[in-house]
């Protein structure tokens, strides 16, 4: 029973790091990144071509996968996001269209992917770090699921604060509530788009480097199963709020182990799904959702 | 558009794409029956086949494999001059980048082409079960390799040059009996046809045979990348054995994680874990078995030739199961061509229909055929870390 | 023409399956509902259809209509049910929906086959038989493009409150689209279980909302023409795109991702836009007009409106 607990905990936090970034760039600047996944893997494929090459540690992984995230993310803006913005003729159409063109785009890193590995499984194997396990009194825990559990909460938590306290969350925050009299008021609106989507890319590389030691291996496609999981998270939770997404995150996979753990295990996509629709049929704001974000 | 012109315009584009449609259709109705290629009394100077297979997306590892697995048995053909002086086998090949509706589309393009004799179908078991019915109501011969699912030898035209998993796993018994496990715990990718099967019902159903009990079996999804919540589930029962029959990178994930969860005893697992899918969990990936069709550990004098001819073509390369039972299938096809002789395609599919009740050597073995699917007993490999070794008693 | 018809079948049925896909999500685009609910009753016709066939042997027009009006009443039932949701939120629930859908037939044991799904659902359905329902289809829905019943839709779309206040029902104008969007759908599945003879879960997954999706917004968003020519587009362009080899798959990322750049409104939008940017250049009216041609449209459709309702009529 612990363990289930602990289980999902880390797998909460998993999905939390790789939801972060979506709905960091989503509830501020309105950008539903459908390419997140992509990016996700992608940055962990760097990190390992990079690897097999160098033997490193853990932390440059981390680095170098978090530093390609935030490189392709800002090449994402700017080459699709911007000029779609750009030649929008309103806000609704500009979601579409941005949705399109992140769908587009994620194809190509993962055709990439699939061209080199043939689909196979790819993992950090020539890393110097190595992971241990840890016997706590009948319950186990590896080393990599609590760098994980810590990292997921302490940005979790320090992105929610950052955003409500820091002036340039306010900033971020009012471009959520209004583009236009946010700009009025001083509020660079491009550097600020552009800051939010290089963290954003940074925290999937990280997200990315950590799965693939979470899991061993990590194939091209890997990112596109949990970009509905972080849908499902960031729904949960409400679209906009960073504290929802992190609240999201563990319903979302305590749900799952709860279900594991009573049924055969056939239904745990189901949960995914389920909750998405309930929320969004009785309480659409989700658990923290503010009502002033305009996503109609 | 606004203003009536732009009405008029169109209403009149749709009457007129609705007539063209129409057109195209009436065209189509009236084809008729496709029949085969131009009969002959002898065989023409080039027979073609073609490979719909994924090169590319999820399965591309098998469907290369494949390909090359063609590639060496009509190189050996063609050099033997098995079809005569004159005749040569032709292979063209096809990228379904693992999608069904390409792969549909292909079966369907080769059954126009008349200049084709057959084809050789994907590995992929859903693209399979979307070509079969093309080719049989076509009456075009349509061999499949890997493809294990229902729906794929589904009439005369349709042959599988692989047994289905569940026809030759139940060698694993044996081992079961060896490591005397007596609780057994399953984890298997319930949303694969194939894994589902032997999850459900195959492995369960050797428990009286191997003497022990399912004390717990977990079906996980597609969706599923981290096992440690099955794992702990499974664990809680206290196994002596462990099957985990999973697809792709799982297999080295949860074989990582069952090991940090601090289990050490014998894991079952399945062919998903061959061609090299267990090396990024390292040391943890060792000690898992399963059951193959073929292993190019297992050393008969068919295995032996076919490894050699495979390392003229491609050297320093060991082949996979999946290139051999594509070069048994190349050869079926030859075999029913000489049997035939003729290039006509339903007189090859009466061919290789002899050829298979009768049985022929191939690089598997001796190839035994239940009508148009192939039987074999199975061998039993595991995996060291590093390689596959086979595993005798 | 025989043989590139005979060579190219799969693709020629595919093309109008997705037709009615791409139009099952068109439908309600046009009307300002973002549902995708269209894929899930796809989904729901394709194993009613196939489970129909092989267990009871119905005759195919028959179990087509069957399953098109069956999945017309649940997509009305499920869009009640969403009725206060818009935007992003009612596509997001709508995709939930689609999914549940695609883990039951997973789950669905031996009546949806599992995962390998159902194969043998063999009939004698023609392809003049898909193109005739097609057909209606795309006349029936170019009628409701053009004159008063056109413009009121393009107002519920444009501005709700402004339709409410014009005396037009907007909700039951928003449902109507619910039960079209579900019986295309329904079509669309259904015709595709019958011609394919087999249907799995991977068939009626997400990958097909993202098709419908992409057909609809290069090809255009406002009318049936876009939904067709994103189907033939995203039909065809896998196969015009085998020449060139292995990197196919990334040709084709890049391609939707600079549509969907460049080509915002789709190509119909194209098309429409440099249409009347032809006209403009007509003497006379050489107004420096923004290229943002939707306040004309608008101002255009409300005009109409008032003239419609000026005597007091409504709906």
């Amino acid at each position: 029973m612990l363990q289930d607990l602990i289980n999902a905990v880390a797998l909460g936090s998993i999905y939390l790091l790789f939801a972060l970034g979506m709905s960091l760039a989503w509830g501020t600047i309105g950008i539903l990144n459908f390419a997140h996944g992509s990016i996700f893997m992608f940055s962990a494929f760097t990190a390992y071509l990079i690897v097999n090459a160098v033997k490193l540690p853990l932390v440059a992984v981390i680095l170098i996968a978090a530093i390609a995230g935030a490189v392709m993310s800002v090449a994402v803006q700017v080459l699709a996001f911007e000029p779609i913005l750009r030649r929008a003729k309103d806000s609704r159409a500009a979601e579409m269209q941005i949705l399109i063109g992140g769908i587009g785009v994620a194809g190509v890193p993962l055709a990439i992917a699939q061209h080199y590995t043939k689909s196979n499984p790819f993992g950090f194997t020539n890393s110097s770090f190595k992971v241990d396990t840890f016997d706590l009194g009948g319950v186990r825990i590896t080393s990599v699921q609590i760098i994980i559990i810590a990292l997921a909460l302490v940005l979790g938590v320090g992105i929610a604060r950052w955003l409500q306290v820091s002036r340039h969350g306010l900033a971020l925050r009012s471009i959520g509530v209004d583009p236009e009299v946010s700009s009025i008021m001083g509020v660079d609106r491009r550097r600020l788009a552009l800051t939010t989507m290089t963290i954003a890319g940074a925290l999937a590389g990280l997200a990315g480097a950590l799965l693939t030691y979470n899991l061993g291996a990590l194939t091209p496609e890997s990112g596109e199963t949990l970009i509905l999981k972080a849908f499902a998270a960031i729904v949960v939770g409400g679209v906009g709020s960073m504290a929802g997404v992190v609240v999201g995150s563990y319903v979302l996979a305590i749900a799952e182990t709860v279900v594991l753990t009573q049924t055969s295990g056939l239904w745990v996509d189901a949960v995914s799904f389920g909750l998405i629709f309930l929320v969004l049929m009785f309480r659409t704001q989700g658990l923290f959702g503010r009502r002033e974000v305009r996503r109609t | 558009m606004s203003g009536r012109l732009g009405g008029l315009l169109r209403g009149g584009t749709a009457l007129f794409t609705a007539g063209l449609l129409l057109t195209a259709a009436a065209c189509g109705d009236s084809a008729g029956d496709t029949g085969s290629s131009g009969s002959s009394a002898s065989l023409p100077s080039e027979i073609k086949v073609v490979s719909t297979n994924p090169e590319t997306g999820a399965a591309a590892f098998a469907g290369l494999a494949a390909n090359k697995g063609y590639e060496v048995a009509i190189q050996e053909i063609n050099d033997q001059h098995y079809l005569g002086a004159n005749t040569k086998l032709v292979l063209d090949k096809q990228d379904t980048t693992g999608k069904i509706q390409t792969a549909a589309s292909q079966a369907t393009s080769a059954v126009a082409d008349k200049s084709y004799t057959a084809i050789f179908g994907s590995v992929s078991s859903q693209e399979s079960v979307a070509q079969a019915p093309i080719a049989d109501k076509s009456k075009m011969p349509i061999i499949f390799t890997q493809a294990g699912s229902d729906g794929v030898v589904i009439g005369d035209y349709t042959f599988r040059v692989t047994p289905p998993m569940s026809s030759y796993y139940p060698k694993i018994a044996d081992y079961i009996k060896a490591q005397h496990i007596t609780k057994l715990a399953i984890i298997y990718a319930a949303w694969t046809p194939t894994l589902k099967e032997i999850g459900e019902k195959t492995l369960p159903g050797l428990a009286s045979q191997a003497g022990f009990t399912v004390v717990s079996s977990i079906g996980t999804q597609q969706t599923t990348q981290d096992f440690t919540a099955p794992i702990s589930q499974a664990l809680a029962k206290q196994p002596d054995g462990i099957a985990i029959l999973q697809v792709g990178a799982a297999n080295p994930t949860a074989m990582t994680q069952l090991r940090q969860a601090g289990y050490k005893g014998p894991v079952l697992g399945n062919s998903g874990a061959s061609a090299g899918n267990l090396t990024p969990a390292g040391a943890n990936g060792a000690g898992m078995t399963w059951v193959v069709d073929y292993s190019s550990q297992n050393k008969t004098e068919s295995s032996d030739k076919f490894v050699a001819l495979y390392q003229k073509k491609f050297p320093s390369e060991t082949p996979l199961n999946y290139a051999a039972e594509a070069y048994d299938a190349a050869w079926l096809l030859a075999r029913g061509i000489k049997e035939a002789g003729s290039a006509d395609r339903t007189a090859i599919m009466q061919g290789m229909k002899k050829t298979a009740s009768a049985g022929f050597t191939g690089a598997m073995g001796q190839l035994k055929f239940e009508g148009n699917d192939l039987r074999l007993p199975g061998v039993v490999v595991q995996w060291d870390g590093t390689k596959e070794i086979l595993v005798t008693g | 023409m025989t043989n590139f018809y005979d060579a190219n079948l799969v693709l020629i049925q595919s093309t109008f399956v997705g037709l009615l896909m791409a139009l099952s999500i068109q439908v309600p685009l046009r009307m300002g509902v973002f549902s995708f609910s269209g894929i899930g009753c796809y989904g729901v016709a394709a194993y009613g259809a196939a489970i129909l066939t092989i267990r009871y042997e119905t005759d195919p027009l028959v179990t087509i209509l069957l399953s098109a009006l069956v999945c017309g009443v649940l997509n009305l039932l499920l869009g009640m049910m969403v009725n206060r949701l818009g935007g992003l939120y009612l596509g997001m629930a709508t995709v939930a929906f689609d999914m549940i859908v695609s883990v039951v037939a997973t789950n669905g044991g031996d009546l949806t086959g599992g995962p390998t799904g159902l194969f043998g659902a063999i009939t004698d359905i023609t392809m003049t038989q898909v193109v005739v329902i097609c057909g209606v289809v795309v006349v029936a829905l170019a009628l409701t493009e053009r004159g008063r019943l056109g413009r009121r839709v393009d107002t519920v779309r444009e501005d709700p409150e402004l339709a409410a206040a014009m005396g037009i029902r907007v909700r039951d104008y928003r449902l109507a689209s619910f039960v079209v969007s579900g019986v295309l759908g329904g079509a669309a599945g259904a015709v595709n279980s019958l011609l394919r003879s087999t249907v799995s879960p991977t068939d009626i997954g997400f990958s097909l909302v993202v098709l419908a999706l992409t057909m609809i917004i290069i090809g255009g968003a406002r009318s049936w023409l876009g939904a067709l020519i994103g189907a033939v587009i995203f039909t065809w362009l896998p196969s015009v795109l085998e020449v060139v080899g292995q990197w196919q798959t990334i040709i084709y990322g890049v391609i939707v991702a600079l549509a969907a750049v460049y080509v915002p409104r789709g190509l119909v939008g194209l098309a429409t836009d440099g249409w009347r940017r032809l006209r403009r250049r007509q003497p006379a009216d050489t107004v420096a007009v923004a290229d943002d041609t939707t306040p004309d449209r608008e101002l255009a459709a409300l005009e109409n409106l008032a003239q419609d309702t000026s005597m007091g009529r409504t709906s």
